[in-house]
């Protein structure tokens, strides 16, 4: 709906060059990012550091499909974690169970997940706020209690083994390599997906349902069939990242699979980066993945990172409630000479405009 | 066409849950291309009249037709499509989107892209600031600015009639004359108004019909000007002296 010559005529504010160089230094920043993830492996970092790699692309991944809805809707799940889990599971069962082949099984867990979000989102969308919650976390633990329980199918807490896609004459450095660009495609089908969201008219309506659902409906908008399949286009995509995770690490297990701290994290991280820009989640979980990781190296397993995530979770709500990337810019657009201007009618306009009016109605005003 | 006008609300009877009815027995009629312009004190029931007419709320009595067709009982999106738009009291810009997704969030119900592209011609020349500000977030904008670009944003439909709710509440006066104006020029290019509002001297100087909402029903009626020179009529309903609209709060 955005048009473009509309957009290239009126510079709305600042000054042309500024708005270039501001753009200039936010596409290096993307393209040098870029860089820098693609050629990461080719420094020889070595098979530890590489799974670390992973790891934070997986969360980059699942962060990113979470903000379909999250960041659109401003609807927070707490319970995504059952659509990675559900996706993980799914792509190990139908390998083990009916024999499809690995690819095939990841698209076809993350379409089965998807078909399964439609009555979970009819029935959770319903409500806002705090009910919306505390349902999603009701999703993730009924999950765990049914891949706990049904151990004839899913392993139960013994967990489940998922057969690696690659053949043992791959070995694990040459693994971890695989899978660590199979989720950097992931990502970027991810990317441009959201990006192209956003700048439809599917994406304009559901901006508005973020800012207000009553008056969004009052324009027209269908809310709640815009709400439902962005709900379901974000379990696709979340499931998507559980699958390869699952293939990747080649082990499930429900406690991990279905746990309210993995979907948390995809809370945070989008909140940290910023859930209304297109790369926020992503940096987000470099940052808590990152650190999460560093703790686990540092410290062993112990709950200590879990104190420290939730002490970052506090000052990002605190002070930067709108995420890292839209603080930066921000502090960018201060840059922009006139960026806060506003256009006022002088004296002289206005009385040219009353002269019109009173000739064209004989003075009715 | 069925009827001489637009809009139709006859005999209305309507209020909020179990409460005591708040229109009673209320009939307006809106002809095209004029300024309708009721007025009444704070709580009095004016913008209860225009969630009446844009299926907000549904009356418990009476009917509602829109350019002959009886709309009584249907729902906003019917409305909308019916040919009533609504400028909700209060400011109701969305503030973190741009003015241009603001005013093309106005065509959403409308399907055929030529369609929109023409209205966006139309609308962008009645109020310049548009397509000036294209690319600003609403929420930068002045308060008189963001009424404009509600305005826009509810002619992108090409409505038959268009309801405006207290649209100079909070604005200076400097503004408010803006505002108004921009209500002329609205029906200076062929759409109808309904307009309420609580600044009514100033309100009535731009209208074309005057009514006076009082207890429930329609008071008086006639062409504005003879409202304003009614002596009477102005100490009674029109107060000495304006009162203060800033602070009132927007109900539900
Ligand atoms: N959503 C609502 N629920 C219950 N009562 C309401 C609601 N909105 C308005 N009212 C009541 O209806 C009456 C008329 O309100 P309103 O139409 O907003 O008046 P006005 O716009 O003339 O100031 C008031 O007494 C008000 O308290
Ligand atoms: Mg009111």
């Amino acid at each position: 709906m955005r048009n473009a010559s509309d957009t290239a005529t009126t510079s709305a504010s600042g000054s042309p060059t500024v708005v270039r160089v501001i753009r200039g230094v936010q596409v290096l920043a993307v393209v040098a990012a870029a860089i820098g993830v693609l050629v990461f492996p080719q420094t020889g970092p070595g098979p530890f550091i590489m799974s670390v790699g992973v790891v934070i692309l997986s969360y980059a991944c699942m962060a990113t499909g979470w903000n379909f809805v999250g960041g659109f809707t401003g609807y927070i799940s707490l319970g995504h974690a059952a659509f990675t889990g559900l996706g993980g599971y799914l792509v190990g069962l139908l390998i083990l169970r009916a024999d499809v082949p690995s690819w095939i099984a990841l698209v076809l867990a993350a379409v089965i997940v998807a078909v399964l979000s439609i009555p979970i989102g009819f029935a959770s969308l319903r409500v806002r706020g705090a009910s919306f919650v505390i349902m999603s976390l009701a999703l993730v633990l009924i999950m765990l209690l049914i891949f706990q329980s049904w151990s004839d199918v899913t392993g139960g807490s013994n967990g489940l083994r998922v057969p690696r896609p690659f053949g043992p004459e791959v070995l694990r450095p040459e693994q971890h390599e695989r899978f660590y660009y199979l989720h950097v495609l992931l990502l970027v089908i991810m990317l441009v997906a959201w990006w192209a969201i956003d700048r439809s008219r599917f994406g304009a309506g559901l901006k508005a349902i973020r800012e207000d659902e009553d008056k969004a409906q009052s324009l027209g908008i269908p809310t709640f069939g815009y709400k439902l399949s962005v709900y379901v286009i974000s379990a696709f995509f979340t499931a998507l990242a559980g699958g390869l995770y699952a293939l990747w690490f080649g082990f499930l297990d429900p406690i991990f699979q279905f746990s309210i701290l993995t979907g948390s994290y995809m809370v945070l991280m989008s909140l940290l980066g910023g859930i209304r820009s297109l790369f926020g989640p992503a940096l987000g979980a470099a940052i808590v993945g990152y650190a999460i990781e560093f703790f686990k190296a540092q410290y062993g397993d112990t709950q200590f990172h879990l104190v420290a995530l939730g002490l970052l979770l506090g000052l990002v709500v605190l002070f930067m409630p709108e995420g890292i990337l839209p603080s930066l810019g921000r502090l960018l657009d201060r840059l922009r000479p006139s960026a806060t201007s506003i256009r006022e009618e002088s004296a002289e306009e206005l009385a040219n405009k009353r002269a019109v009016l009173v000739g064209d109605n004989g003075g009715a005003s | 066409m069925a009827s001489d006008y637009l809009l139709e609300l006859t005999d209305i009877e309507a209020g909020y849950g179990r409460a005591a009815l708040v229109l009673r027995g209320l009939t307006v009629q809106v002809p095209p291309a004029q300024i309708v312009c009721l007025v009444g004190p704070n709580g009095a029931g004016k913008s209860t009249v225009l969630k009446v007419a844009s299926g907000m709320l549904v009356p418990r009595s009476g009917r509602i037709v829109v350019d002959g067709a009886d709309v009584t009982g249907k729902g906003p999106q019917q409305l909308l499509r019916a040919g009533l738009s609504h400028v909700l009291q209060g400011h109701s810009v969305f503030k973190e989107m741009t003015v241009g997704e603001n005013v093309n969030l106005g065509a959403f119900s409308v399907r055929d892209p030529r369609h929109v592209a023409e209205r966006l011609d139309f609308v962008k020349s009645l109020f310049p600031l548009v397509a000036d500000r294209w690319d600003a977030l609403a929420g930068a904008l002045s308060g008189g600015q963001q009424k404009q670009v509600e305005f826009a944003r509810s002619l992108m439909v090409d409505p038959k009639v268009v309801l405006l709710d207290e649209p100079s509440m909070g604005l200076d006066p400097k503004a408010t004359a803006i505002i108004f104006e921009q209500v002329v020029r609205m029906r200076d290019a062929g759409t109808a108004v309904l307009l309420v509002e609580q600044n009514a001297r100033r309100a009535l100087e731009s209208a074309d019909v005057g009514l006076v909402l009082d207890l429930g029903r329609v008071h008086i009626s006639g062409p504005a000007r003879q409202l304003l020179d009614d002596p009477k009529l102005g100490e009674l309903y029109l107060g000495g002296r304006p009162r203060t609209s800033a602070t009132e709060r927007q109900p539900s």
